[in-house]
């Protein structure tokens, strides 16, 4: 039974009645006014193209600096960002507002998710034509970086930069250690096989009178498998992931990375249990002479040290191959795109590929050629340094589970995490990362 | 809206039986129902033997392969034990708690605004906005509560990255923002126990604590296992808080069932093993609920 | 969980004959409250009012932080050395920040819209079916009635994926219909006003009939203005319940223009990244109108929690 006081009051109280009429009128209207305008608030005039990205912090902000130098190249087009917050949730909602069709015009996503987005018809394909009559085409991009844009014959993605791991150093510990040629730069042959590699950063810890090499992957949810993953494509070794399973990999050599990895951080000459603030923190307070990690740390590390320079990942096991992903421009899907509409977007983004100069001073490395073969690109130090490793990228294995912030990514660094850490062996680290390569295989892809 | 005045004229041509009015005024909710109730229901189910994926690819049925994978998933599983750990370690401080709070306010001290104001504030605020002001008290570095760990001589706590911690620190949250609404139900309660029985039992010499144990306390079992019954039924349904302060992490040990399923259907795009997921949860608050139903019917036999 | 929907999905026990009763002030002339429960001992009132004092001291330290930070600069905020008492002062720039930047305006309108549409058409539509199943006689009531009391157990969260396909299929993800509709189907509440008109004088119904009175008339111009009362417990209890809801909006919109505040302020970031001063500027901007509904219109709200929190039981 419902304790409702007898429903016969008095009549109304002048603040319920006011409550009650407020409510119910200031409703009705708004009420209306919705139902009836379904979708009304984002239909967007025909001159905004709405952007989608991940970037906050100092990457955000260039990003704005990009918009307003790109306004000269797309007249009476202004672009309204949204930035989500970074990873799983990103997607989450990049592929709910695709598959609903009212998405944004355009989106940031990473080249290494375009497996889990272009097979399943969440993204509409880029027009080259119309791309190309704003001066962007297919030249204007590595090869490595380009073939990952494509999907049975289409382009679905337009990349934006290169964002590769390499190694940063303090120049004066490096040159002291012997490991610069004479022009200042990496060199690269001091650090081309495993005992070499650790025994340049013995060198290191002693010019440094600290310590040699940090790496930060304690608890990371990518670290470890980025700096495993490139090193593996070095030995050569076969990485094929065919639907369904099992994965072709070669085990021996996969132990042989973890090895290689575990002495890198055995605590000798390198600390051994650092997570990445604490990489970042030991590098940049000159803990360490050198750092194992993404480019995107240069504004922080050149806050430290204003020499401080990079150079591509070291080939250390023969072929070369560096890790990388690259930040992308992708179309969410809509069923009947207004092509005036499309062709403002195609434009805008042709534009801010342009205005890539401004991104290459976050230490990302243009995608678009024309901006990274100009003068004032080489003038960057260290971005020039590094960009010759654009040529032998490696991205995430193309299949629908892996990529940034994936599930895939952080189950690899967490056994990678129990070899480097716990003292897992590393030929059973190797069989327990394939373990859960098939278990992802076993799953059917929603394509 | 369908007006149900107008409908008879258009709705009764002559020769057949006009629609009954009592039908006409429930039809408006009844076809909301049907809508937004029956067809979603009926079609998760059909969803739940198909792999329906949120991409534009057509969906096949599979018979019953999406339940069967789901009883071996180690994953579902998990989570499950970890909305069932939630349920446990939050409901119990949501009731005590909150009869606590009850009691102390129902003495009637001075100050009555101010207390209801204070217990029951926070249930008012969205849980975005909870969950922001929460993140920010847990911060290890900046956050208030660390900070009072620290004058109080005690270790800092990693409130929401140490896998041993994060699930309490979810409930106390939980507890601070949800208390008052079993607080007020409590006091409710309290105040319409009658005046006579404490005079009567003040006359009979039971002091201040004999009165509580053998007059409020009993008065309250009824509504206090309502009570206890609701907030069960809430607590397995948990998911906001838990999303938007740790994301289910660190490492998956606060993953939820509702979370599973969002993360499942929307981040994996696996719509149909979603649903056979909801439906298997569903049964379990369905059983949840029966038992105690059934022990709530034994208590007041 | 959206914690208000606990009540309102929930299995009715009629067995249970709680009775809750309007909170009253307390009666003149007799013993007071205090001396009833906690007898006549000075020292037993010192301790529970120290209690009531800690316990609140606790319950308001949240917020009394987040007002804090929120008044602090960025700098300030982000300095664990002077943790507590800002060293440069306090200022208003978190607020100014976070307001001009739009969307936070917009994501409370969205809330309002929402909440009210979404409040007029439940409280409505429940109304008129409670009407139908207390008041009426009609081929299938009853099993209509037991379809929708047995439907109270089903809780929304399960519903999330279905909802979300059916939204694919209707062309509606991202707008305010898909927000809306599916929160206005509230068969709790139709099991409360059901029980509520069965509780209304039948004779009302028979003397408006004499008077040639139609049902929509009865309903309309008899009932609704007795049941006033009720509707504002049931309004109130819904409106708040919607407001606060995060996971359907969550899950139904993308756009953040279409936001409402708990989704929109979780989820989109500032391009500049964690500015915890205006993170909380904004939480406290959030908080802010229905804490000062509370506070202008406790007694009701109060009682609305109280009359509608067990589900009409």
């Amino acid at each position: 039974m419902t304790g409702i006081p007898a429903p016969v009051g008095p009549p109304g109280l002048s603040r319920r009645r006011l409550l009650g009429t407020a409510l119910t009128s200031g409703a009705a209207l708004l009420g209306a006014a919705a139902l009836s305008g379904c979708g009304s608030a984002q239909a967007s005039d025909a001159s905004t193209v709405r952007l989608w990205d991940l970037f906050s912090g100092a990457d955000g902000g260039l990003l704005n600096d990009m918009v307003r130098a790109a306004r000269p190249d797309m007249p009476g087009t202004r672009i309204e960002r949204t930035v989500l917050e970074w990873g799983t949730p990103y997607y989450t909602k990049l592929a709910m507002a695709s598959a609903g069709g009212r998405g944004p015009e355009v989106a940031v996503a990473h080249m290494s998710r375009l497996a889990s987005y272009a097979p399943t018809g969440l993204l509409d394909p880029w027009d080259l034509d119309v791309l190309a009559e704003y001066g962007v085409g297919r030249d204007d991009f590595a090869d490595a970086v380009w073939a990952r844009t494509q999907y049975r014959g289409h382009t679905y993605a337009v990349p934006l930069d290169t964002h590769p791991f390499i190694v940063f150093f303090h120049p004066e510990p490096a040159a002291k250690a012997g490991l610069l040629t004479p022009d200042g730069v990496l060199d690269t042959e001091a650090f081309s096989s495993p005992d070499r590699f650790l025994a340049a950063g013995r060198e290191l810890a002693k010019a440094s009178g600290r310590q040699g090499i940090a790496f930060g992957y304690v608890t990371d949810t990518a670290q470890g498998w980025r700096l495993f993953y490139g090193l593996y494509r070095q030995t050569g070794g076969a990485f094929d992931l065919p639907a369904g399973g099992p994965a072709e990999v070669d085990v021996d050599r996969m132990a042989e990375v973890i090895a290689f990895m575990a002495k890198l951080v055995d605590g000798r000459v390198n600390p051994k249990r650092l997570d990445y603030p604490a990489a970042i923190a030991a590098f940049a307070n000159r803990q360490t002479a050198m750092i194992l990690s993404g480019e995107w740390e240069l504004g922080t590390f050149r806050t430290a040290d204003k020499n401080v320079s990079a150079a591509p990942f070291p080939t250390v096991f023969g072929t070369p191959a560096v890790y990388a992903d690259s930040h992308s421009f992708v179309l969410p899907r809509h069923p009947d795109p207004d092509p005036e509409h499309r062709r403002r977007t195609h434009r805008a983004v042709a534009a801010l590929l342009k205005a890539g100069q401004i991104w290459a001073t976050a230490g990302h490395i243009p995608a678009y050629g024309p901006v990274t073969r100009t003068c004032a690109y080489a003038r960057l130090q260290p971005q020039a340094h590094y960009a010759k490793a654009q040529d032998h990228v490696v991205l995430d294995p193309s299949v629908w589970f892996a990529g940034a912030g994936s599930d895939f990514q952080n189950a690899m660094s967490q056994v990678l995490q129990q070899a480097l850490l716990d003292g897992l062996a590393p030929d059973r680290a190797a069989r327990a990362m394939v373990q859960r390569l098939n278990t992802f295989l076993s799953k059917p892809s929603p394509a | 809206m369908s007006s149900p005045q107008a409908a008879p004229r258009t709705g009764a041509p002559s020769g057949r039986r006009p629609v009954p009015p009592g039908l006409l005024f429930a039809l408006p909710f009844l076809v909301l129902f049907a809508v937004f109730m029956l067809w979603p229901l009926g079609q998760g189910l059909w969803m739940s033997l198909t792999d329906t994926s949120l991409s534009a690819h057509s969906p096949g049925f599979v018979g019953v392969d999406n339940f069967t994978e789901a009883l071996g998933d180690a994953a579902m599983w998990s989570s499950l034990g970890h909305t069932v750990w939630f349920t446990l370690i939050s409901t119990v401080p949501l009731v005590l708690v909150a009869l606590v709070l009850a009691l102390l306010v129902h003495t009637g001290l001075p100050g009555q605004w101010v207390w209801r104001l204070a217990f029951f504030a926070p249930y008012l605020l969205p849980v975005g906005v909870v969950s922001l002001l929460w993140i920010w008290l847990y911060q290890p570095d900046l956050g208030l509560y660390n900070h009072l760990l620290h004058i109080l001589g005690l270790e800092q706590v990693a409130w929401l990255s140490d896998e041993s911690v994060a699930m309490w620190a979810i409930a106390l949250t939980t507890l601070w923002w949800t208390v008052g609404f079993n607080f007020l139900l409590l006091l409710a309660a309290l105040q319409s126990i009658p005046d006579h029985l404490y005079e009567a039992a003040a006359i009979d010499g039971a002091g201040a604590w004999r009165r509580l144990w053998s007059i409020t306390l009993p008065q309250l079992a009824r509504i206090g296992a309502v009570i206890t019954v609701l907030q069960i039924l809430a607590s397995l349904k948990v998911f906001d808080q838990v999303y938007l302060m740790t994301k289910g992490g660190p490492n998956g040990s606060t993953r939820p069932v509702v979370e599973y399923i969002y993360d499942v259907g929307f981040t994996g795009y696996r719509l149909g093993y979603a649903s056979a997921i909801s439906y298997i949860f569903f049964a379990l608050v369905l059983i949840a609920s029966a038992v105690q139903y059934a022990a709530l019917r034994r208590r007041e036999k | 969980m959206t914690s208000t929907d606990l009540p309102l999905r929930t299995a009715p026990s009629r067995q249970s004959e709680v009775v809750v009763r309007e909170l009253r002030p307390r009666q003149p002339g007799r013993r007071s409250r205090t001396n009833l429960t906690l007898g006549d001992s000075a020292l037993a009132r010192v301790l529970a009012l120290a209690a009531l004092v800690v316990m609140t001291v606790i319950w308001l330290l949240p917020m009394a932080w987040a007002l804090l930070t929120a008044f602090k600069s960025e700098t300030d905020a982000s300095d664990p050395a002077h943790w507590f008492w800002p060293r440069h002062g306090f200022t208003f720039h978190g607020f100014s920040s976070v307001w001009q930047r739009g969307d936070l305006p917009l994501w409370m309108l969205n809330s309002l819209l929402v909440s009210a549409a979404v409040t007029v058409i439940t409280v409505l539509v429940s109304a008129m079916a409670g009407y139908a199943f207390s008041r009426t006689r009609f081929t299938g009531r009853r099993a209509l009635f037991a379809l929708t009391v047995a439907a109270v157990l089903v809780p929304p969260q399960l519903m999330i994926v279905p909802w979300f396909r059916q939204m694919l299929t209707l062309h509606l993800v991202d707008t305010y219909a898909a927000v809306i509709l599916p929160q206005t189907v509230a068969p709790v509440m139709v099991f409360i006003l059901k029980k509520h008109f069965d509780s209304l004088p039948h004779e009302l119904q028979e003397a408006a009939r004499i008077d040639g009175a139609g049902h929509w008339r009865i309903f309309w111009s008899v009932l609704l203005p007795l049941s006033r009362p009720m509707l504002a417990a049931v309004s109130i209890f819904v409106f708040i319940g919607a407001w606060n809801n995060f996971l359907w909006p969550f899950v139904s919109t993308s756009d953040p223009a279409l936001m409402t505040l708990p989704v929109g302020i979780t989820s989109v970031k500032d391009a500049y990244g964690i500015q915890y001063a205006q993170t909380m500027a904004s939480a406290v901007l959030a908080a802010v109108p229905l804490v000062v509904v509370f506070m202008f219109f406790q007694r009701h709200i109060v009682k609305s929690v109280a009359t509608t929190g067990l589900g009409g039981q």
